[in-house]
């Protein structure tokens, strides 16, 4: 057992060493990818939810493919998904709430 | 770029980042506000228990002493 303990932080290092470059291939999509919004994307976004609510009053949202409209709830039902996950953060407890 | 394994990184739309990040906050921020409400509510009744505690523990004994008595 105590031989077992002993090796734990030589452990430690070697799993360290190795998720380092692959830590730093990580980093290089996060940049890109998860990155939030900068300031001067505001414009875009603004146009983009114009272009959202514009589409859903004119019913040029019935015009999609199949397709879009699978890819387009897919992705919308991951943004909405985002808000319970950081419910459960503000909650600090998985499921229901810790009173 | 060339030699990331997964290829270049996609340019997700900033729409879709604004919406995440700021799902995300509010999630954050609404798990905390509900959160502290729900417990504060849980103090309450807590003490409201612990009051009648008292009075239902002495009732009990009552009733306990009368039907060993009886």
């Amino acid at each position: 057992m105590a031989a077992a303990v002993a090796k734990v932080p030589a452990l430690i290092s070697s799993a360290v060493a190795q998720a380092r470059p692959k830590f730093a291939i990580f980093m290089k999509y996060a940049k890109v990818e998860l990155a939030p919004p900068k300031l001067s994307e505001i414009p875009q976004i603004k146009a983009g939810i114009a272009k959202l609510l514009s589409s859903a009053k004119s019913g040029a949202w019935k015009q999609q493919t199949v397709k879009q409209a699978t890819l387009n709830t897919l992705v919308g039902a991951e943004v909405i998904f985002w808000f319970y996950i950081g419910e459960c953060i503000g909650k600090r407890h998985f499921v229901g709430y810790d009173v | 770029m060339s030699d990331l394994p997964y290829g270049p990184p996609v340019r997700v739309s900033p729409l879709i980042r604004f919406g995440r990040w700021s799902f995300l906050g509010l999630g954050v921020a609404y798990g905390a506000f509900h959160q502290n409400r729900l417990s504060k509510k849980e103090a309450k009744l807590r003490e409201i228990e612990a009051r009648e505690k008292v009075v239902k523990d002495a009732k009990l004994k009552e009733e306990r002493e009368r039907a060993a008595a009886g």
